[in-house]
């Protein structure tokens, strides 16, 4: 037994709930006790599908509380299509909590904000609930396609984040790019927290370097099996990282890179240290 | 009734005929805290080559129906830090691990397998002459049977532990390859490495993977993986690890039927963690809902005029 264990496992779970927040994201929450107690935020799960025929989806933990954890996801492809048509009460698979989520532990004051791009928004409750509960000011920088798929924005303003909010088309908040309305904010944050598509995720990094900012990235790859076994989700690190997974130098590329997996070095790292 | 599950690889004894993929299961740690790893006899490692390999650019993996591509490029930290960094950890582990060897040239093969076979942490060898996944050589060496034999005679002279060498679908006579195999030295073959495969984003319009081209597995290869088996099992002695697209005891009694001693999970353990702790219940169930006392019973069965190693030997445990 490794010392993850008792905290991720296979968990047999039901469907407590299923929300349609915008044509196509679903909000799963599921029974799952254990889950919901071990949880760390920015973690995921592998979550099963009915048929079997088909790799489990990586979803982010969205919510933990009590008996209950929540996946929220967009529908694009057959898999997440199979997990959007679950009901009430039908049963659900997953594996984790797996990934070691945001680097917080050092976070005690200050202020972050929290970058989130479309489906990003789906790990980024847990680390602003866990941040506020400490006292943190958190202000969210929300960026989706149009005001209908700013989902569960609201959700974030009563947990007590200051949220900005942009789209694609205009239709709500600034139009253009949440990390342009980054780039323009008056204020400095203390630390930057991001999670959505990687052009987001580079653009938000690119801030934090301008500003001098600490910025932590949540990276997005395809997942096979979530948890290190298959090397398919690497992204190029530097060796010098405490993340740097055992690997020597490659000498005739004369670099000091190193592939770091995702799922399990990850999924959050310091953008400075990524050479991607 | 109690039903007899073991195997047996050459000299190798396996407690259970479900064994896990190379390059899909890590070293078995990865995944030990989501099934009963009794139900795994033996972890086949990922390949490991002469010199470290950073591997192929991203995206390494594209899902696609029953199935998936990958190329991830035999990243690997190379046979000296994995011998001093690595191997060394699987002496705790509680179940039996087989060292894959990968390579470029010859004796890169002759290189490296004996370095690790020299180590008592290493159960068995297995030889990965069919990589599809490496620009050019990779998968040459078992698409050419002068190439296979030159490999397999030279790995086979490094070491006396059991030396499994694994085929590729992709050539125009498995049967052919596997004789050369069995000539050259083997004590058993893995049939099937990957099937070659391609997908396009039409958005982007480009080829999905970084490589450009990947290795297709899961269910969507299983009737071609046994088929494989099937034809292999008519041409050779020596034992032959099933895989390709097994997800369920139906589909390991499948590959048993047609010949295979053993399988291996690879892509299934993506779709449910616990498959081989369900494989190893059903072949039991199976086995003893028709009385069978030994899964030794039932190898090749279903390959008329095939005769299995085990009968050969007369060996009904
Ligand atoms: C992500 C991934 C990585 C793999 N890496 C290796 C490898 O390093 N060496 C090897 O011999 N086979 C490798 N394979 C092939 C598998 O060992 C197996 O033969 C093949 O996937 C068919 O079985 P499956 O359909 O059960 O996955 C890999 C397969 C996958 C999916
Ligand atoms: S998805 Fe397999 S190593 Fe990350």
């Amino acid at each position: 037994m490794t010392a993850h264990a008792m905290q991720r496992r296979v968990h047999d779970a039901h469907v407590l709930d299923r929300t349609e927040l915008a044509p196509d994201v679903v909000l799963l929450g599921v029974h799952a006790p254990e889950a919901a107690r071990f949880t760390k935020p920015g973690q995921f799960a592998m979550v099963m599908l009915p048929g079997g025929e088909n790799a489990a989806v990586a979803l982010g933990i969205y919510e933990a509380h009590g008996d209950r954890v929540s996946f929220m996801f967009f529908v694009c492809g057959k898999r997440t299509h199979d997990l959007a048509r679950l009901h009430i009460g039908d049963r659900i698979s997953f594996y984790g909590p797996l990934g070691n989520g945001f680097l917080l532990d050092d976070v005690h004051s200050g202020d972050v904000a929290i970058v989130a791009g479309g489906v990003g928004i789906a790990s980024v409750l847990l680390p602003a609930q866990a941040l506020i509960a400490r006292g943190v000011t958190v202000r969210l920088y929300y960026g989706a396609r149009s005001a209908e798929r700013l989902v569960d924005a609201q959700r974030f303003a009563d947990a007590g984040c200051e949220v900005h909010t942009s789209t694609d088309d205009g239709s709500h908040g600034y139009h253009g790019y949440i990390s342009d309305l980054l780039a323009s904010a008056s204020h400095t944050p203390t630390l930057i927290l991001a999670c959505g598509p990687t052009p987001m995720l580079r653009a938000t990094a690119r801030v934090g370097t301008e500003r001098h900012v600490p910025t932590q990235l949540s990276l997005e790859e395809t997942f096979a099996c979530g948890v290190g076994g298959c090397w398919g989700c690497v992204v190029p690190l530097t060796r010098t990282s405490a993340q740097a997974p055992s690997f020597p130098p490659i000498e005739c590329d004369g670099s000091d890179v190193v592939n770091a997996r995702i799922c399990a070095e990850g999924p959050v790292f310091w953008a400075h240290e990524l050479r991607w | 009734m109690s039903v007899d599950l073991r195997v047996r690889i050459g000299t190798l004894e396996l407690p259970v005929p479900t064994l896990t993929a190379s390059g899909c299961y890590g070293y078995g740690t990865e995944f030990e805290d989501f099934l009963d790893m009794r139900s795994v006899g033996a972890v086949v490692l990922k390949s490991v080559t002469r010199k470290p390999r950073l591997g192929n650019a991203t995206p390494r993996l594209v899902h696609t129906p029953s199935g998936m591509l990958n190329a991830i490029g035999l990243q690997n930290p190379g046979i000296d830090w994995y011998l001093d960094h690595d191997v060394a950890k699987f002496a705790a582990l509680p179940w039996k691990v087989i060292g894959s060897v990968a390579g470029f040239a010859v004796d890169d093969y002759a290189y490296v397998c004996e370095r690790l076979a020299a180590r008592p942490e290493i159960a068995a060898i297995e030889i990965n002459i069919s990589c599809p996944n490496v620009a050019h050589e990779g998968e040459t060496f078992a698409c050419d049977p002068h190439l296979t034999e030159k490999v397999v005679r030279s790995a086979r002279a490094t070491t006396d532990k059991p030396l499994i060498v694994k085929l590729s679908p992709n050539v125009t006579d498995i049967a052919a390859i596997a004789r050369v195999a069995e000539a050259a030295g083997a004590d058993a073959l893995a049939v099937i490495n990957t099937v070659r495969g391609m997908a396009i984003d039409i958005d982007a319009r480009k080829p999905r993977l970084g490589n450009i081209t990947g290795g297709l597995s899961g269910p969507a290869i299983r009737p071609i993986a046994v088929l494989a088996v099937y034809e292999v099992a008519r041409a050779v002695k020596i034992p032959i690890i099933g895989q390709g697209g097994i997800e369920t005891a139906t589909d390991a009694l499948e590959f048993l039927l047609a010949g295979a001693s053993a399988v291996c999970i690879g892509t299934a353990n993506y779709a449910d963690p616990r498959v081989p702790e369900k494989i190893v219940a059903g072949i039991r169930e199976y086995l003893a809902r028709r009385n069978l006392r030994s899964v030794r019973q039932i190898i090749g069965e279903a390959n008329v005029g095939f005769a299995n190693s085990y009968q050969k030997e007369g060996d009904e445990g």
